[in-house]
């Protein structure tokens, strides 16, 4: 605020017509000058400024020739034009100020008069007539006249009166007020932003509203302002930035100056939209860039920087704010909060480093974004500055190798890791560990569809699958459940992280360049080798799905087959389905619309289809060798013609759902039953001892044991209904038999009361029992009856059992589906029912969601497919088994 | 002029705009849709939940055109959507009166 009056009288050329027509012309004359100087120099602050004096002389002019007495009443300058950063075409904010209604009624027809004059003049002057008393009361439905009395600057008249308005009207107010001000202003604040979708990234911005632009940083500044009059300081503006970004908001704001200033010029009005075209002009005319001129895509990339700087500044003095007007007791309870622990500390939602020097190492900083994004706190300014005067230590040791993964792995399933993320980046720690992600730092796709830079893409990316749980869209919750399903959300946060790095770089064909980047990223993170190719299968069909939606009739068969020959594994697509749809909803907020959204469901949910119904009748065959066979047999090159004889006539889903390394040991578990004790030579299937081989590991915090055998009647059941005696809860198994009749069935399971885990001599007690009640050494049932004993409480039914047989979708079996409540002992219950009805099991896919077990049999009688009276049978007991209902048939 | 309302199967919309914006066509709405004609419905099943999908997705296609092109544009919209089967979608026609374009007050053809 300033107490002299500036302003020079404007020269008024000779001889008039009549004063007023002078002064028009003087004043266009003058501002076309300006225009001219700008359009030459490009600065937006000097224009500003040149802006300032000439309306402040105007004003003056008008002032004498209004104006007789001028005691006890004073023209003052209001928000911009008081700041004396009067934009072309801004509104001039002008208040006449009296010292009580006497004098404002005196001057009433000299207030028109001056407005009559301005407004000819082309400046859209915006009066308001106030005695000082009116001035020192709060109105809570005009936030906006309190405010910009923050910017009150004297232009004429009395200056003893102005100087009771600046040192104490106004001081007064805002220290009685400052609570309610700052409470009304974060909330029009907020408000302002929501209408910008809170986001600073906009296809075609607003300089002036839009988040990261002026209006922020005029916020920025009352609210230091408030603050420092409410303690009694003397406000000024290095007080409302951090000292380390300063500078960084100085540029940015002469930046988007020079940006509003060239926009009002190029539109002749209040426009504040950095539309395409203006980015395409600004651009080629090098307008705030300092070094000329640069392409569309650059010129953004510095606006988006510029406005990240104001948004970022904004931020943090509002929790710095937040932070000051905390009451110590309250501060040191949060201080305390239960979230703290012994490396952060948590006020007021913002964490803190315990020990400052922590923030100098690279482990703990990773940690301290993981925590973020745990609870999805915000980094506090001490923090962030912190963290920033360590860059060049914590740029020189962020891990990028097999160190950063575990932390990395840990950020991205954590519910606000977006959030985490979009603050590693803004303190460009982001792409010191992952350096692939520079290419896309900003970068701005110029199409109508996108309306982010693509790393905020890919932040808003991650963040919709963080969010489908909370989603209340019908369309959307479905896919909230599949992604609760994932094995290994961690690699599909991963994909999405690096699925468009490509498009920083040359060449048209982006896919082939992210792949490029993100196998670097998982080879230089050592992720195992089936995790790395899950990545990369992702980041490279990242788009597979969305041109099956429009290019592919999603009801034709051959669609859905060729979209699960491409896809190879359920697992698979339902991490590229998630993938897809997070793709989609990220690019703009229109842009996955419900019909989009089912007719993926439908795409989904009829390729899921596809794999169960398909997993008996494609089958391989030995004489015809895939890239899947090869990647196998270059294992074991010395044994080609038995690897290809123990795939013949196995499931084709058996070589897609298994890792070429399982395949091959699987392959030399076979070759072993032959050394076996019992073995009659080749696995005949002959009833009685025959030779197991047994593997036992534990993977995913669950054990998996493999079963290879030659089949016979009830080798299923008995294998259940083993694991079922011990104890286990079977979450997941498959079964499949090659053409020799040799059996590959895997069994995934919880060990419910932790028996292997914390006794390690019972895995190997364990493994014997299998073998032995699978050689028929030992019997199953007195150790069934002593699990169904301790099993005695009646189970609760939530999930209502349904049972559905399909005979079209295998030529040799019947597709047996069961989807019902999960239970100890359910598969054996299942397998036991089809074994008294003498059904063999040819292939089975058993998984478990929750509380909802989703098995699929194909089965066959007698070797061949079920007769209507079987399967009547069959649904009979099994219902009376799983369900206190009748059976029905779908 | 003519009015042109087109329904076709959403996989086809690409080829049926390429073939649209190949005759001259310089302006359609486009609207996702959903419905039915005689093609109906059907019965999937995902989880052993039985799912009635009875209106299908489609998109609509709206454009006004001056009479000497419809004729062209239908045969442009059936050889680009026509895979023979069912669902292949409809084309309705409809006299137009008069067209303003509101920005300058063209009017008839010249606001096309």
């Amino acid at each position: 605020m300033s107490t002299e009056p500036q302003a020079a009288r404007l020269p008024v050329s000779q001889p008039p017509l009549t004063p007023e027509f002078a002064l028009r012309e003087r004043y266009r004359q003058e501002s076309q000058r300006i225009q001219r100087d700008f359009e030459a120099a490009g600065s937006g602050l000097a224009s500003l400024s040149s802006r300032t004096r000439l309306v402040d002389s105007l004003c003056l002019t008008l002032w004498e020739q209004n104006f007789r007495a001028t005691a006890g009443c004073a023209l003052i300058a209001l928000g911009g034009f008081g700041r004396s950063e009067l934009f072309p075409h801004s509104d001039v904010d002008l208040l006449l100020l009296t010292e009580d209604e006497a004098h404002r009624d005196l001057i009433k027809t000299a207030v028109a008069r001056l407005c009559q004059t301005m407004w000819d003049c082309g400046l859209r002057a915006s009066p308001t007539t106030r005695t000082l008393a009116d001035c020192g009361r709060f109105d809570q439905n005009n936030l906006e006249f309190t405010l910009s009395l923050l910017d009150c600057r004297l232009l004429a008249g009395d200056q003893a009166l102005f100087a009771r308005l600046h040192a104490k009207t106004v001081p007064q107010l805002i220290a009685r007020e400052s609570a309610g001000l700052l409470q009304q202003l974060s909330e029009l604040t907020q408000t302002r932003r929501q209408r910008f979708g809170n986001t600073i990234f906009h296809l075609e911005p607003n300089v002036k509203d839009g988040p990261g632009g002026l209006r922020d940083c005029h916020v920025t500044q009352w609210i230091g302002m408030i603050v420092a009059l409410a303690s009694g300081r003397k406000p000024d503006l290095v007080s409302v930035c951090q000292n380390s970004v300063h500078g960084e908001m100085l540029t940015a704001v002469e930046f988007l100056s020079s940006c509003r200033c060239y926009l009002h010029y190029r539109h002749g009005r209040d426009d504040n939209t950095v539309t395409w075209a203006a980015q395409e002009e600004m651009a080629a005319r090098g307008v705030a860039t300092g070094s000329g001129p640069v392409s569309p895509a650059e010129w953004m990339r510095l606006y988006f920087r510029h406005a990240k700087a104001i948004d970022r500044n904004r931020s943090q003095l509002l929790a710095q704010v937040s932070q000051e007007r905390s009451s110590l007791y309250r501060s040191f309870q949060r201080w305390r909060s239960r979230v703290s622990n012994n490396e952060f500390s948590v006020v007021d939602g913002r964490v803190y480093f315990q020990q400052a020097a922590d923030a100098r190492e690279a482990f703990v900083v990773l940690r301290l974004f993981t925590f973020i994004a745990r609870h999805g706190f915000s980094l506090s300014p001490g923090a962030e500055r912190r963290v920033n005067d360590a860059h060049v230590r914590l740029a020189e040791t962020m891990p990028q190798d097999q160190y950063l993964w575990p932390h990395l792995r840990e950020l991205l399933t954590q519910p606000h890791a977006a959030d985490a993320l979009r603050a590693m980046h803004s303190l460009n720690l982001l792409t010191r560990a992952i350096p692939e992600f520079e290419t896309i730092d900003l970068l701005v796709l110029r199409d109508l569809y996108h309306r982010y830079t693509v790393d905020e893409h890919t932040f808003m990316a991650i963040d919709a699958l963080h969010r489908l749980k909370l989603e209340k869209e019908a369309a959307l919750q479905p896919f909230a459940e599949l992604m609760s399903e994932l094995e290994h959300p961690e690699l599909l946060f991963l994909a999405l992280l690096l699925h468009d790095t490509g498009k920083g770089l040359e060449g048209a064909d982006h896919i082939h360049g992210s792949l490029q980047l993100a196998t670097a990223a998982v080879q230089r993170m050592q992720l195992s080798q089936e995790d790395a190719a899950t990545v990369c299968f992702l980041v490279a069909n990242h788009l597979q799905i969305s041109s099956t939606l429009r290019r592919r009739d999603i009801y034709d068969s051959a669609t859905i087959r060729e979209l699960a020959a491409k896809v190879g594994t359920p697992e698979r697509l339902k991490m590229l389905t998630l993938l897809t749809l997070a793709d989609i909803k990220a690019v703009n907020p229109e842009a996955l619309t419900p019909w989009k959204a089912e007719n993926l469901w439908r795409l989904y949910t009829r390729t899921a289809g596809y794999f169960d119904r398909s997993a008996d009748s494609e089958r391989l065959d030995a004489d015809i060798s895939t890239a899947a066979i090869e990647k196998i047999i270059a294992m074991l090159p010395a044994h080609r013609s038995g690897l290809l004889s123990f795939l013949d006539g196995l499931p084709q889903r058996y070589v897609l759902s298994h890792a070429p390394e399982e395949v091959a040991e699987h392959f030399l578990m076979a070759s072993h039953l032959a050394a076996e004790p019992g073995s009659t030579g080749a696995p005949s299937g002959t009833p009685g001892c025959q030779p197991v081989q047994l593997s036992l590991r534990a993977v995913s915090g669950q054990q998996e044991l493999t079963v290879v055998t030659a089949d016979r009647a009830g080798l299923f059941r008995t294998i259940a209904g083993t694991l079922y005696a011990w104890g286990m809860d079977i979450s997941k198994a498959a079964a499949f038999s090659n053409r020799a009749g040799v059996i590959v069935d895997v069994f995934c399971f919880k060990d419910r009361f932790r028996t292997l885990e914390l006794n390690p001599p019972e895995r190997e007690r364990f493994k014997r029992s299998v073998r032995e009640i699978l050689m028929r050494e030992a019997p199953l049932e007195p150790l069934l009856e002593s699990r169904l004993k301790a099993d005695h409480k009646p189970f609760k039914l939530t999930v209502e059992t349904r049972l559905r047989f399909d005979e079209e979708c295998s030529p040799r079996s019947t597709l047996l589906e069961v989807v019902t409540q999960d239970r100890p002992g359910l598969l054996h219950t299942i397998s036991s029912a089809l074994t008294e009805h003498d059904c063999s099991i040819e292939v089975a896919l058993i998984d478990t969601e929750g509380p909802v077990a989703h098995d699929v049999f194909y089965i066959t009688c007698g070797g061949k497919k079920l007769g209507p009276e079987t399967m009547r049978a069959i649904e009979w007991a099994l219902t009376a088994e799983l369900a206190d209902t009748l059976p029905c048939t779908w | 002029m003519t009015k042109l309302e087109t329904v076709i199967q959403p996989a086809k919309f690409d080829a049926v705009k390429d073939a649209l914006i190949e005759i001259g066509v310089e302006g359609m709405t486009v609207t996702e849709v959903r419905g039915h004609g005689r093609q109906k419905g059907h019965t999937e099943f995902y989880r052993g939940r039985e799912y009635t999908v009875d209106l299908l997705p489609k998109v609509k296609i709206e454009m006004v055109l001056p009479d000497q092109i419809v004729d062209r544009a239908i045969q442009a919209i059936t050889t680009a959507a026509r895979t023979g089967k069912i669902g292949d979608g409809k084309i309705f026609l409809a006299r137009i009166d008069e067209a303003i374009r509101i920005r300058n007050d063209d009017r008839g053809e010249n606001a096309l």
